[in-house]
């Protein structure tokens, strides 16, 4: 909104310069844009709310100034050259629905001389960033940007039998605006109608039919007041968004209607014009002003500090309001019609806040009966998991939750997608059921400015619809490695990435967090190669999957070194307990450790090995590793032959030898019912 | 000189040389089994032969013989302590050749400047909430004191799976969810990505992330606001920055503020600059006291409790810190820019 400094003068004897006057904007929360000279007057642009419509016009904007400075507000006058006639002889105004229109005020001015308008009103109308028009024209908007009440002028000539009926449209009516679009209109819709058809768009636009030109003598000025809701849709529906529904959709002051037509009419006067006698006004249900409580030692409570009676009382009475005291430090307060705003007691204790300036207001500490646990468990896991991959050298990554609906389906992910309604682009039309397409993304990006290796994760949500119609919104950790691991140095060479790169990190997160060994079974998947991906689960409970991206899915992308992806379901990881943490006594004494080579059928995978391991019950076993794996070479083909150092100790004493070489035995016969194993 | 005086002549330049070719303890103990060996050791076969000798020729030759034996002796316990000393320990011949290096993966900017904010309001006793990114009318809007079809909703553009859900246009729902679940006192921020229909600009993108904040409690006040986010932005922007409150309007708040930071690039000192636009100031996060209708609206007696909440763009507020120009920056994960915010 501009507010122009010649313009408020109109209201306020001001003092201050346009400079000075800046500062004083600010601290009632009439934010200065900018500031502008436009023909030696003084613009600023300052920024509204959607609850002040008031401050869309240049007298509700003094009333803030004069509150604040200790100015009184003028009231100009507006002097009307008459005509004989009475209005409701001219023109017959009838309101059909007075629901959504619940104010109309209407009068004739006649013998107008259209044409250029005088240069103090060029001038306003310039100062509100416009052209101007001709007089007529320019006075309906400077009464719109002086009280914030639209109005509208019709050539009166051009309503058919006179008439004015304010109704809902029709089914198959339509209007031709005046910028020149054919409107369709539907019955939901306000317009204003002559005796046969729609010449006006009711509070939003006037008709081309009906509009002043240079021939019009007759001016029948609208003055009226619609309800905010209908203008919103109607605006909304059909696109347009002009001076008139942005106030009427944010509630203009039902009480300035007549004085919007006076001023109007006063001004088209000194056009040369003369008004019709008598102002109708149809206004069947008058509204009551609204009353509000307030009490003094509310103030201080909610504002921290006690502010004075005097300064209370004053302030609300310079803004317009009428404060009844019931009893000492209590009131009820008078709303004007012109601060919609304004409803129960907080909005007057935010006008005293406001007034009062909340540099005044003092800063203290907020104080606590309790403190909350700081974080939830949940939280420090994820962070921690953050830490985990951090240290294994990936970079963390954030992309839209958006995704483009014809590249996941390359993916297969099985999800449900949730499409939105109005997306930014057809790019961005669904909402990501897989964190590994956004990796892939950026590991192109990256390859393609200059990066050897892409090592990133990311953690977020994926979202889709459930089976039964829900929508579901899941934490996923997605992680990619591809390319060069580390740079070369002089001191060592560069390694390209690999799929144990990934699994270790993985495998880490489970130990560190304090979870379960996982188990990682062979499984295809829609992302990976055949053959070259594994599920990852905590005791059956699927938790993901890790392996080789799809060469398909790569080529898609334009991704051509090979990339290793992995994907978490972090919801399903965080909902498990992880085991509770208590130490574990350092041996006190000396352990034994045995070394076991055997080959056993190369189709037993390593997990199986393991979990065979891990279920061996032998006395004083204490720990294992597997050290050593190779097929080929001296073995037969379909063979692989594993080396285990296995860890013996007693917690009160040092084993004996024999001890030791009966667990190994034990070790042995049991691997070889198990396992099927070959000594070597 | 008889030919055992000459023999033992020949061994002792075999010894000579090989004693000056040992380097180490094993060719040391090679080269003691070789000369001094009870068995075949050289010296102990020259004895065998000593004692063959006519006993003048024994007389001579034993004392050659036996200062041959002391010589060697010698000589092996000096080569004994050389080779048990440690060698000089050299590293390299240029020690000012790079170090070796482990890379540490760098957390993203958004992550690490919401930790920061979070472990401010942590120390301050507060606990982090979060709640779903995909929302209804009611708790993005009507429970926040948005009616139905008013302008206010402009300002928060939103982007709708269906005529029930939508994209959550701030974090403030979750204010709701929490309200409704817990009787204060609350003490909460809830950080989380947002969602607005945007078109992206420098300053906007169609998603980011917000933190919020909620208290409330018997007695809080706007001195209580106005305290707990000075010291709030002090702690984020150092002890020096200014700070002003200036009113604004959000419908679930009353009355309402907006926190301006001043210029950290120009400190209000260039009318061009290109951050503040030459006003000195940066609006960084939007507060106020709990709306009474919000209270009602999850049934906490406005007359008994009070509370405030604000709400901050993490996106943008980083954007000030970091001195980064371009939000989408931030989306673009280009390893050279997210690799700056592995030094924390
Ligand atoms: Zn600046």
């Amino acid at each position: 909104m501009n507010i122009s400094y010649d313009w408020l003068k109109e209201y306020l004897d001001l003092t201050v310069l346009p400079e000075e006057l800046a500062k004083y904007f600010d601290q009632i929360g009439l934010m200065i844009e900018s500031i502008k000279k436009v023909n030696g007057d003084t613009v600023y642009e300052i920024e509204t709310y959607a609850n002040r419509p008031d401050t869309l016009g240049h007298l509700g904007v003094a009333r803030e100034l004069a509150t604040l400075l200790g100015l009184p507000l003028k009231t100009p006058s507006w002097p009307l050259n008459e005509l004989d006639q009475a209005t409701f002889d001219l023109v017959d105004i009838q309101v059909l629905d007075s629901q959504l229109c619940p104010r109309y005020c209407g009068l004739v001015v006649k013998s107008v001389m259209v044409g250029p308008s005088p240069e103090w009103l060029k001038r306003r109308i310039e100062a509100c960033g416009l052209r101007p028009i001709n007089n007529v024209v320019d006075i309906s908007n400077y009464v719109c940007f002086s009280l914030g009440q639209p109005l509208h002028t019709f050539d009166f000539g051009r309503l058919r039998e006179a008439r004015i009926i304010v109704r809902r449209a029709r089914k198959g009516e339509t209007l031709l605006t005046l910028d020149g679009q054919l409107v369709e209109l539907t019955p939901d819709m306000l317009v204003i109608a002559d005796e046969s058809k729609p010449v006006a768009l009711a509070g939003i636009i006037g008709g081309e039919e009906s509009a002043i030109t240079e021939k019009t003598t007759d001016v029948f000025i609208e003055s009226a007041n619609f309800d905010p809701v209908s203008i919103r849709l109607t605006a909304k529906k059909l696109g347009l968004t002009t001076d008139a529904s942005y106030r009427f959709e944010r509630g203009v002051d039902i009480n300035t209607a007549p004085l919007g037509a006076m001023m109007a009419a006063s001004l088209l006067s000194r056009c040369g014009g003369k008004a019709s006698r008598g102002l109708i006004d149809v206004y069947p249900s008058q509204r009551k002003p609204k009353s509000v409580p307030l009490r003094l030692k509310r103030i201080a409570e909610l504002l921290g500090i006690e502010i004075p009676e005097e300064f209370v009382v004053r302030t609300l009475t310079a803004l317009g309001l009428k404060l009844n005291e019931q009893k000492p430090g209590v009131w009820v307060a008078e709303i004007p019609s012109f601060r919609v705003d304004l409803e129960r007691e907080a909005d007057l204790i935010e006008e005293i806040a406001r007034f009062f300036g909340y540099d005044h207001i003092p800063s203290e500490v907020t104080p606590a009966r309790s403190f909350e646990l700081p974080a939830s468990q949940e939280q420090d896991c994820l962070w921690f998991l953050k830490e985990i991959l951090f240290h294994y050298g990936f970079d963390e990554v954030i992309n839209f939750s958006f995704a483009d609906q014809q590249k996941e389906t390359i993916w297969q992910t099985g999800y449900q997608p949730i499409k939105l309604q109005n997306p930014i682009s057809s790019r961005a039309s669904i909402l990501r059921t897989s964190i590994l397409p956004g990796l892939v993304e950026n590991a192109v990006w990256n390859y393609n400015r200059e990066a050897e290796g892409v090592h990133i994760f990311e953690t977020g949500k994926i979202y889709f619809w459930e089976e039964d119609g829900k929508q579901r919104e899941e934490w996923h950790l997605g992680l990619i490695t591809s390319g060069l691991k580390e740079g070369k140095a002089w001191n060592q060479p560069s390694r390209e990435t690999d799929y144990f790169f990934l699994k270790g990190a993985i495998e880490d997160l489970f130990s560190y967090l304090g979870y379960d060994v996982p188990s990682f079974e062979p499984e295809d998947h829609s992302f990976f190669q055949s053959g070259q991906s594994v599920k990852i689960s905590i005791k059956n409970e699927p938790i993901g999957y890790l392996g080789l991206l799809k060469p398909e899915t790569r080529k898609a992308y334009e991704l051509e070194k090979l990339a290793y992806g992995g994907e978490l379901n972090l919801t399903a990881l965080f909902g498990r307990q992880p085991r509770a943490f208590t130490f574990t006594a350092v041996p006190r004494y000396p352990g034994t450790v045995r070394d076991l080579s055997f080959q056993v059928e190369a189709q037993i995978n390593f997990q199986d090995i393991y979990s065979q391991l891990r279920k061996l019950n032998v006395p004083f076993l204490e720990r294992f590793e597997i050290y050593d794996r190779f097929e080929g070479g001296s073995l037969a083909p379909g063979q692989v032959s594993y080396s285990v150092r296995f860890f013996f100790r007693h917690e009160s004493r040092t084993l004996l030898t024999e001890e030791v070489d009966r667990a190994m035995l034990n070790i042995i016969s049991q691997l070889k019912s198990t396992l099927k194993i070959q000594l070597r | 000189m008889s030919s055992l005086q000459e023999k033992i002549e020949q061994y002792r330049q075999l010894f000579n040389d090989l004693a000056a070719k040992t380097k180490n303890i094993k060719e040391l103990e090679e080269l003691k089994q070789a000369f001094l060996s009870r068995k075949k050791g050289y010296i102990t076969l020259l004895f065998d032969e000593l004692k063959q000798l006519s006993p003048e020729e024994k007389k001579s030759a034993g004392v050659v013989l036996n200062d041959f034996k002391m010589e060697v002796q010698q000589t092996l316990t000096e080569l004994e302590q050389k080779c048990l000393k440690p060698k000089a320990e050299k590293i390299s011949p240029d020690l000012t050749l790079p170090g070796r290096k482990i890379y540490w993966g760098a957390p993203h900017p958004i992550t690490l400047f919401q930790r920061k904010i979070e472990k401010i309001f942590i120390s301050m006793g507060f606990a982090v909430e979060e709640g779903p990114e995909i929302e209804t009318d009611y708790y993005n809007f009507e429970a926040l004191n948005f009616p139905p079809y008013h302008p206010a909703r402009d300002s928060w553009d939103t982007l709708y799976i269906n005529d029930r859900l939508l994209l959550r246009t701030h974090t403030s729902p979750v204010q709701i969810r929490v309200m409704e679940k817990k009787k204060p006192p609350i003490r909460i921020i809830i950080p989380g990505k947002v969602y607005r229909r945007e078109t992206p600009d420098p300053t906007h993108l169609p998603m980011f992330h917000q933190v919020e904040g909620l208290v409330v409690d018997r007695g809080i006040t706007f001195a209580h606001l106005k305290g707990t986010l000075e010291y709030f932005i002090r702690a984020l922007f150092g002890e020096k920055i200014k700070i002003r409150f200036r009113p604004s309007f959000f419908p679930f708040t009353e009355p309402s503020a907006e926190v301006d930071i001043e210029c950290i690039a120009c400190h209000g000192q260039d009318a061009q600059c290109r951050v503040c636009g030459g006003t000195g100031w940066k609006e960084i996060l939007g507060a106020g006291l709990v709306d009474p209708q919000v209270f009602k609206n999850v049934n906490i007696d406005p007359e008994k409790y009070s509370g405030w909440a604000f709400g901050l763009g993490i996106d943008r507020t980083a954007m000030l810190a970091y001195e980064i120009p371009e939000m989408r920056y931030f989306y673009e994960n280009d390893l050279r820019f997210l690799r700056q915010f592995n030094r924390r």
